[in-house]
């Protein structure tokens, strides 16, 4: 896509109909994360490459399938954006060296799940923005360790309950604010996405694509095994994360960050809690006003500094 | 041709440079830095087409270097020690890719305590990650072997990176004569870097490293792998050839030294085995028939080639610069492995552990141990394994030790003086 | 094979002292391995760099153990025990020492059997030595007498290339200067011999015994036992306070140095602990009244025998 395509998504309807990412991956039903990966790689396209991981989509490829169309390195936990920097170094020398054709060179993009990239991840994340690296990195967060089995991670929010957090309490702590870790590297481009807001995440994806750089991408990914919930309720899951106010939907570009989708009338946190088994010890055997009060005014607060 | 007086670390840098290594991912570590930064003023000067990148780690490091050679080119990267070890979750993940590159590795002892000073406990705990080891006794070995670490990782009968050992202090920082070869000879040497199906590219969809379900294909994937790293011994053997073809040098897998009439066998890896050479020279003239083995290849390891050599040897000590906790030395249990069973193995192979962290093996002991594991095997007495320390050491660490702990019994002795009004010291 | 020791400080430059040597030996034809040593310790700090050279390929390696030549860069590394100076010396062995006392005060001083040969630097300050490596250098090539002056020459156009046409001149003067200062002990050093199998102390090895790891472990069960350490010795100035000029302020000397080497007293007097400072002279650089003055070490300690002395003679 050239830079004068940007702002073709201006309408679901400019969103594509067929869809690039091949079916048949072990990820599981209802995934949050997949719907958003496969938003987002209709928009990256197939010229790419992915460097993933280890996390839920480390699965993606089972020799000997894979639903990627173009290229795959799976690395380890730690280290993906330094696969990415070998990769696009050597995509790099391969031009100078004009061994290849500007054609044959691709998107290096990173995959990483929230536990990479919150927490053993970071180091690597943040050397490869040190460099300015020239890559897209795409963390699906689901808020949890979810291929072991939903362990609190640091992207897990206060309160919910995890298979490490059991306690009628859940999660002492408190979700790490990655988006702002991030951009106070000031890379190239940094958005927040959710799978349940297509047309954002398109328009998002579509700029991303358009710069050079660092450009960091974190999509809140709905997950029905780790949250506890029917996989039919994912999209309205994420609708509900963006219209109480839990996700807000922006974007870091240029040194300022700006918020593409501000909900004017914010429903109640409790219509996004009450939906998730892993928020269920707040509602039963009975409600715990105190800390639904300080959840609720938790993003109060948030919204209140950035509207106020 | 130039002979010339280069450290160990700047044959290793040569080496990189005269292989036209693409790509250099790095990260400084003691006493590998000077290698890295050799080849990093290179490329600033211009004399080197190539691009450094400094990671913020070594497994990093190692992770570029592997998705870098995935990508299709030729890589070389440099670590030590604590370096080697950060990075082993990639170094076994690189190997399994098949990605073929050239590491050195200039050993040093490992933490703890931490030490600075060489010992060979890093490279024999990469043993087992599927890259090859050749070990190294000199600076022009470094050199040399370097340049044909590539073609032993490039070749199709192989594919897997390569480690180039040396030794820290030892040969990273000492200078010797070598002779840089013909930088035109190197080239043809190492030839064109063919990067196989290996590659990414826009117009070839391709997935490396992918997951599998399943101990049936993982098996298959890891067993292949092995097989790959066993073809090193003849591929070094063809490389080794065509080396001596271009540069008039000769590398045999096993070198071996004095042994054809040798009764008593010294095994020893890396640098220190040229003052095993010195011993054999000075045991010889003292009538004693002793000899020399030195393995440069640990990985794949040369089984066939010591049960060869060690024919009609009545007794071997081995000499292992390193310590497997709970076991002893690594390459004494491996050769003793190889040797189970052979007929005309010998009677005796003997364990001593030396030169950890650095500590020198004098010619003393050398001569020690010929007469120690002579007199066991005429008398046909086992020997139990030594780690070679003196009593004048132990005086020596008693007295750190005084520092250490009896410090605060003094300490304790004052702070009761100081209670009843006496002055402290 | 020639063995050669070089002692000096960390940043007088033993490790291209031993590299002009190295390669001026190379020149000559002969088989070298040079090498520096270092560890931990930083500028000032003894540090310690060798050299063999023989006309067949070398196979012993590492630290040499009894050389055949040592160098002292710095004479007051001799009394200094980490320094090892003297480690291995024989009645074969040559000692070149960079000193203003002669040589047969060395001599005494040292009980020395062997033959030694000082190198008076008499236009330098002794507490810089910006061009003692080359000195050493030049003199120990002419101690040898394998080296001739041109491949002396070519060593250190070679070894200090980088250095720019200005510096290496300076140094080739100061090298070729010691090395004719020394033509009467000309070729002086001979070749050492090799431990043979045939004559050789037996090592005293020790089984080492099982100890708990109350003890074996690498911990310091004691608090701030760095003090034993004596990193005075790493000093070749030497902050001196004038108590005439000194204010008494706010103890600023002793803020500032980072060996918390300097105490203040009750009467807000500092004292300096010449035992443990390093010589940085931030002390010097930050006294508000500029009470703290530099004096080269060497002239200091000779300052403090001639009190003593005077002391003494008072006293009797």
């Amino acid at each position: 896509m050239t830079e004068a395509a940007v702002g073709f998504y201006r309408r679901m309807k400019d969103l594509p109909s067929t869809h690039l990412l091949g079916t048949g991956t072990a990820m599981c039903a209802g995934c949050g994360g997949l719907e958003a990966l496969h938003e987002i790689y209709d928009i990256i396209g197939d010229k790419s490459i992915f460097v993933n991981a280890a996390g839920c989509m480390t699965l993606l490829s089972v020799y000997p399938f894979t639903p990627f169309r173009g290229s795959w390195l799976y690395t380890a936990m730690a280290s993906a954006p330094a696969g990415a920097q070998g990769v696009r170094d050597a995509l790099d020398i391969l031009k100078a060296k004009k061994q290849i054709t500007d054609d044959e060179d691709m998107q290096v993009v990173v995959l990483t799940g929230d536990g990479s990239a919150y927490g053993m991840g970071l180091s690597a994340t943040s050397g490869a923005m040190e460099r300015d690296l020239d890559f897209l990195y795409i963390c699906y967060d689901n808020e949890g360790y979810g291929n072991t089995g939903q362990q609190y991670s640091g992207a897990t929010p206060h309160a919910a309950k995890t298979s490490t957090s059991k306690g009628a309490r859940g999660f002492a702590g408190f979700k790490k604010d990655l988006f702002s870790i991030w951009a106070a590297h000031q890379p190239a481009y940094v958005a927040t996405v959710i799978g349940a807001e297509p047309l954002d995440l398109a328009k998002k994806i579509e700029k991303a694509r358009s710069l050079k750089g660092p450009r960091m991408i974190i999509a809140l990914s709905p997950c029905p095994t780790g949250w506890d919930y029917d996989p039919k309720e994912t999209v309205n899951i994420g609708k509900l994360a963006v219209k109480t106010g839990v996700w807000p939907l922006k974007e870091y570009i240029n040194g300022k960050v700006v918020h593409t989708k501000i909900p004017r009338q914010r429903q109640p946190l409790e219509d996004y809690l009450k939906c998730q088994g892993r928020y269920k010890h707040l509602f039963e055997p009975q409600r715990n006003e105190v800390m639904l009060n300080q959840l609720q005014q938790k993003i109060d607060q948030y919204w209140d500094n950035i509207n106020g | 041709m130039t002979r010339m007086l280069l450290t160990g670390n700047a044959a290793a840098a040569w080496a990189a440079r005269l292989a036209v290594a693409d790509y250099i991912p790095a990260f400084p570590i003691t006493p590998q830095t000077e290698i890295i930064e050799s080849l990093a003023n290179w490329i600033d000067n211009g004399e080197m087409d190539a691009r450094l990148v400094t990671l913020e780690s070594e497994h990093s490091m190692i992770t570029a270097a592997g998705a870098a050679a995935a990508t299709g080119i030729r890589v070389y990267s440099a670590t030590s020690s604590q370096g080697l070890l950060y990075a082993m979750e990639m170094l076994y993940t690189v190997a399994g890719w098949r990605a073929p590159f050239v590491l050195t590795n200039v050993s040093r002892g490992l933490s703890s305590p931490i030490t600075l000073e060489s010992d060979h406990n890093d490279i024999v705990a990469a043993r087992d990650c599927g890259f090859l080891q050749i070990h190294c006794s000199s600076c022009q070995e470094v050199l040399d072997n370097t340049l044909m670490a590539f073609r032993l990782a490039e070749d199709a009968r192989i594919r897997l990176p390569v480690i180039v050992n040396l030794d820290g202090f030892y040969l990273s920082f000492t200078r010797e004569p070598v002779e840089l070869p013909d930088a035109d000879k190197c080239r043809q040497f190492v030839g064109q870097y063919d990067a196989q199906n290996m590659l990414f590219r826009a117009s070839r969809p391709t997935s490396q490293a992918v997951a599998v379900l399943g101990g049936s294909p993982y098996s298959y994937f890891r067993y292949e792998t092995h097989l790959a790293a066993q073809n090193g011994l003849s591929v070094y053997e063809d490389v080794a050839t065509d080396f001596e073809q271009h540069f008039g040098r000769h590398y045999d897998v096993l070198e071996a030294y004095k042994t054809e009439d040798a009764e008593i066998v010294f095994v020893i890896m890396g640098s220190y085995s040229s003052k095993a050479k010195d011993a054999v020279n000075s045991l010889r003239d003292a009538g004693q028939k002793a000899g020399l083995l030195r393995p440069r290849l640990l990985r794949p390891f040369p089984a066939k080639h010591f049960q060869q050599a060690l024919k009609d040897v009545k007794a071997v000590a081995v000499i292992d610069q390193n310590i497997s906790t709970g076991m002893g030395g690594v390459l004494h249990t491996e050769l003793s492995a190889a040797l189970y069973g052979q007929t005309q193995a010998p009677q005796l192979i003997a364990s001593y552990m030396g030169g950890l962290g650095g500590r020198d093996i004098s010619s003393e002991e050398f001569f020690e141990m010929a007469k120690e594991v002579s007199n066991a095997v005429k008398k046909n007495q086992p020997l139990a394994p030594r780690l070679l320390y003196t009593e004048t050491e132990l005086r020596e660490l008693r007295k750190l030790q005084a520092v250490a702990h009896v410090e605060r019994q003094q300490l304790h002795n004052s702070r009761q003086q100081t209670k009843k009004g006496g002055a402290i010291k | 094979m020639y063995r050669i020791r070089l002692h000096g400080r960390g940043g007088q430059g033993m490790k291209t002292a031993s590299r002009i040597l190295g390669s001026a030996l190379f020149l000559e034809g002969y088989e070298v391995q040079d090498a520096p040593r270092y560890g931990a310790e930083r500028r000032g700090a003894p540090i310690f760099a060798y050299v063999r050279a023989d006309k067949q390929p070398i196979n012993e390696r590492g630290i040499i153990a009894s050389p055949d030549l040592i160098i002292v860069a710095d004479d007051s590394l001799v009394p200094v025990a980490a320094a090892g100076v003297l480690a291995g010396v024989d009645a074969d062995c040559v000692l070149l020492i960079n000193s203003d006392d002669d040589k047969e005060t060395w001599r005494q001083r040292l009980n020395f059997k062997g033959k030694i040969y000082t190198l008076p630097v008499e236009t330098e300050d002794r507490a810089e030595l910006r061009f003692i490596g080359a000195t050493c250098s030049g003199a120990a090539a002419c101690l040898l007498g394998i080296i001739s002056r041109e491949s002396l020459t070519q060593a250190i156009q070679t070894e200090l290339s980088a250095l720019g046409m200005a510096v290496i001149n300076t140094n080739l003067t100061k090298a070729l200067a010691a090395f004719d200062h020394m033509q009467t002990a000309a070729g002086c050093v001979s070749e050492g011999k090799a431990i043979l199998a045939t004559d050789y102390q037996s090592p005293d090895w020790v089984q080492l015994p099982f100890e708990e790891a109350r003890t074996s472990a690498p911990a310091i069960h004691a608090a701030a036992t760095s003090v034993n350490v004596n990193t005075g010795v790493w000093r070749t100035l030497r902050p001196v306070i004038d108590y005439q000029l000194c204010n008494k302020c706010w103890w600023i000397c002793s803020t500032f140095c980072p060996d918390g080497a300097i105490d203040v007293d009750d009467n807000n007097t500092p004292q300096i602990d010449y035992q443990h400072c390093k010589g940085c002279m931030i002390c010097v650089a930050q006294c508000p009244p500029h009470a703290i003055s530099s004096v080269a070490e060497e002239l200091a300690q000779a300052n403090e025998k001639k009190a003593a002395k005077r002391k003494q003679g008072v006293r009797s």
